[in-house]
């Protein structure tokens, strides 16, 4: 099908890298695995790029390929993940931007330890801001199944909060 | 379909999701990976790259076969001049034997 929009590899990778790689370490949790699977996927676009029609069908393609080839790293590779308990607790006393700092850190970890389709949906809500339909789309699931994840993935990070994270967390 | 108002902990989800930075090597990597990658090429070129190849292979031929003519040339002049030597070599060993052959019969007359 013919299209007026003329893709710019560069220009694409400049605009999405950051994208690419943060969907791949939180899926991960392992940067230097997160920086293959960026490299991969870019190249793997190279290759089809003249498939590509637009703006936003490269960056739907880039978003539902670093997840795929994410999924695939993780089934491949298990990841040693750090246990990160250790190092807030002594660091309680420290100031609020890295109290913040801190409170991402034990957040990507009780990420960690959600199931992938849980992780996966969560990731694409809170990080790229997806509605349900268009994560359902990324993930090639049906909707439903998607919000499940979504409500599960909460209610089991809610239940890790409660536990740990209650100097940080009101009403839940 | 619509989400519900965010409560805290997906506030929080949020800010601690946003995305990161890529390393600042991430693109000069990609970008190295993606020039030394073997780019598939179109027909024409192909077509173009096997028709100078089968040029070049025609002239290289045809220079092989004129320097084979050449030097069987200079072989069959070499063997000319050889012959003509000992042809001449023949007839002056010749001479030289009816000279001799002559100067004997006298001495024994």
């Amino acid at each position: 099908m013919a299209h007026d929009w003329q893709p710019d590899f560069e220009q694409l990778v400049d605009e999405h890298q950051s994208m690419v790689f943060s969907l791949a370490l939180r899926m991960t949790g392992d940067r230097g695995l997160a920086e293959e699977i960026a490299q991969d996927v870019f190249l793997e676009l190279d290759r089809y790029l003249s498939k590509i029609e637009s703006a936003a069908h490269a960056c739907f393609w880039l978003r539902r390929v670093a997840m795929s080839r994410s999924a695939d790293a993780l089934r491949r590779r298990k990841v040693r993940r750090m246990d990160l308990w250790v190092e807030v607790e002594e660091h309680h006393g420290a100031e609020p931007e890295e109290r913040t700092s801190m409170l991402s850190a034990r957040l990507e970890e009780m990420l960690a330890n959600l199931s992938e389709p849980q992780r996966a949906a969560l990731i694409l809500r809170y990080q790229e801001d997806l509605t349900l339909n268009e994560i359902a789309a990324m993930l090639e699931s049906p909707v439903a199944t998607v919000k499940s994840n979504l409500q599960r993935g909460l209610k089991l990070l809610r239940a890790k909060a409660d536990t740990h994270l209650k100097e940080f967390v009101r009403g839940v | 379909m619509e989400f519900e108002p965010l409560d805290e902990l997906e506030r929080e989800l949020r800010q601690a999701f946003k995305r990161q930075q890529a390393p600042l090597s991430l693109k000069r990597k990609i970008m190295a990976r993606s020039s030394s990658a073997a780019k598939p090429q179109s027909h024409a070129v192909l077509w173009q790259r096997l028709a100078a190849t089968l040029a070049l292979a025609a002239v290289l031929s045809g220079a092989a076969v004129l320097h084979h003519r050449e030097e069987q040339r200079k072989g069959e002049a070499a063997r000319q001049q050889v012959l003509t030597a000992l042809r001449i070599t023949n007839r002056a060993l010749e001479h030289m034997n009816k000279q001799l052959t002559a100067h004997h019969r006298a001495s024994h007359e």
